[in-house]
């Protein structure tokens, strides 16, 4: 049976035309790709790090 | 696909041959995102917008720059009426890359047609309006707002779900499926739309068996009742089987309702109409017959006003023509009288003579006036004793001469004028003998023997007389 007020609690109110450039600004665009590069380029930077320490 | 950390085009191996980066996982990421690229872009192809969104942003958080998926999902809310959050998604896909982007094509397209853009943006308003009529639970305002949302941008697909949410809670089943119906036809993988509908659909399929579903409020009714659009169904809960007889006796019992309530109340109905269509009819010819009675005694009553015309001017008619002959007559004397005053002593007699033959005496009295019989005597007086010499001179001349006819028509005017000339009444008588009419010389000779006596010419008329009568017995 639905539930009316809980399922209007769902409904949100929409962005206006004049709140586009607030709604872009604020998305998050970090994505899989920017994560697995930056994980690759502290791996990538541990490593010189461990290199220079054992050339010490 | 190009090397995250030199921007080498990738070969098939694991490393960038251009800076020697490990590209396994980076190369993984993307094969992912391109995956969920396409699971988006079939979902789409079938109108499943909200599996499309998903498999989309999916796509998009392996890889924020596939342009590819944020172009189509950008296009995928533009469909589903979030205007919004496509343009965000073109506007982003632009950003990333500026040249050779349908977004750019999308978003031009909107901005080149203001009025299309306002408008959208008034239905969006219209939607976040009708969301606060619900917060404040003005519910049939929200339904009108939504209704005028959907009327401008029919896709809106949120706005015709939240309508018919409004509807199914006030168990408006039909209209909440027609909205429910037209989002599937929209997004045909909605879940949120899936799940109104089963509700829906729910309420609106009949009871039936154990394991029915519920109808809380219809379970001991005989009947279903709902709506459809504005026509309310009523439909039996559940047939019962009746035997052979239970169905002859109900067809008898249905047959006796009907003839009772035809003659009940159909007979007496008809009998009263017909009845009463009898009497408009009875009035309608009575109204005739009152208006051509009184046309017959108009007609009747102008005949009469004729008629009494008519004998009247046949009383006119008959006036005139009596005061016609004696019109006549006076106008002859006056004619007379004229000639004889205009003339010198009366040298044109005959003229006179000939007014005086068309004056009859007897109408000349029937005037009230006696002037005309004085007038004619006067001139009797004065003119006769002149006309009966020369009419006598002229009738004893033709005597003399033979010509008796001529003799007869002046002696005859010479007595009328001087009825003491017995000259003139002997010598007419010898003129009718001579011209061999005897009945007329008798009756003259006649006149003379009776008023001339003892005259010399009584002595002959007598003779004459004696002769004639002698001869003609």
């Amino acid at each position: 049976m639905i539930d009316f007020d809980e399922e209007l609690k769902k409904f949100h109110p929409s962005l206006e035309v004049e709140d586009v450039g607030e709604a872009i600004y604020n998305q998050d665009l970090t994505d899989m790709a920017d994560l697995i590069v930056g994980m690759l380029k502290e791996t990538d930077n541990n490593r010189k790090k461990s290199a220079s320490n054992d050339q010490q | 696909m190009i090397c995250y950390n030199c921007g080498c085009e990738l070969s098939e191996h694991d490393y960038c041959t251009g800076c020697g980066a490990d590209v396994a996982q980076y190369k993984k990421v993307m094969f992912i995102s391109n995956r969920f690229y396409n699971e988006g872009l079939e979902m789409a192809k079938v109108r499943d917008l909200s599996g499309a969104v998903g498999s989309l942003r999916q796509c998009l958080k392996f890889n924020k720059n596939n342009i590819e998926a944020r172009n189509l999902l950008g296009l995928v809310y533009f469909e589903m009426g979030e205007v919004v959050a496509a343009l965000s998604e073109w506007v982003i896909s632009t950003n990333i890359r500026d040249k050779k982007n349908l977004a750019q094509d999308y978003i031009d397209m909107i901005q080149s047609n203001p009025s299309k853009l306002e408008t959208i943006n008034k239905t969006i308003k219209g939607y976040n309006e009708a969301l606060r009529h619900c917060g404040m639970d003005s519910y049939d305002l929200a339904i009108i707002k939504l209704k005028n949302v959907l009327s401008l941008n029919p896709n809106f697909i949120r706005a015709r779900q939240l309508l018919a949410l409004l509807y199914v809670n006030e168990e408006k089943w039909a209209e909440a499926k027609t909205q429910l119906v037209k989002c599937a036809a929209i997004d045909t993988g909605n879940t949120l739309t899936m799940r109104y509908r089963m509700e829906v659909d729910e309420m609106l399929t009949p009871v039936d068996g154990d394991g029915g579903h519920r109808r809380k409020k219809k379970e001991k009714s005989d009947t279903i009742t709902y709506k459809s659009g504005n026509e309310i169904i009523i439909q039996p809960a559940d047939t019962r089987s009746s035997s052979g007889l239970g169905v002859i006796l109900n067809l008898f019992l249905g047959v006796c309702i009907g003839i009772a309530a035809a003659w009940f109340i159909i007979m007496p109905a008809r009998v009263g109409i017909a009845s009463t269509e009898a009497e408009a009819r009875l009035r309608e010819v009575n109204e005739q017959l009152d208006a051509r009675t009184a046309q017959a005694e108009d007609l009747k009553s102008q005949l009469e006003t004729a008629l009494d015309q008519t004998r009247q001017m046949e009383e006119n008619l008959a006036t005139y023509e009596e005061h016609s002959g004696s019109m006549s007559s006076s106008y002859a004397l006056i004619q007379a009288a004229a000639t004889y005053l205009g003339s010198q002593e009366g040298d044109d007699l005959s003229s006179i003579a000939d007014y005086l033959d068309d004056v009859d005496v007897s109408d000349l009295g029937q005037d009230s006036s006696e002037a005309p019989l004085k007038l004619y005597n006067l001139l009797m007086e004065m003119a006769g004793p002149s006309m009966a010499t020369q009419f006598y001179d002229a009738g004893y001349e033709a005597y003399n001469t033979g010509d008796y006819e001529v003799a007869i028509e002046n002696l005859e005017r010479a007595y009328q004028y001087d009825p003491s000339n017995g000259d003139a009444l002997y010598y007419l008588a010898q003129s009718y003998n001579h011209s061999g009419d005897e009945t007329h010389a008798v009756q003259m000779y006649r006149k003379v023997v009776d008023e001339f006596p003892d005259t010399e010419k009584a002595v002959k008329s007598q003779g004459y007389l004696e002769q004639l009568t002698g001869s003609a017995d």
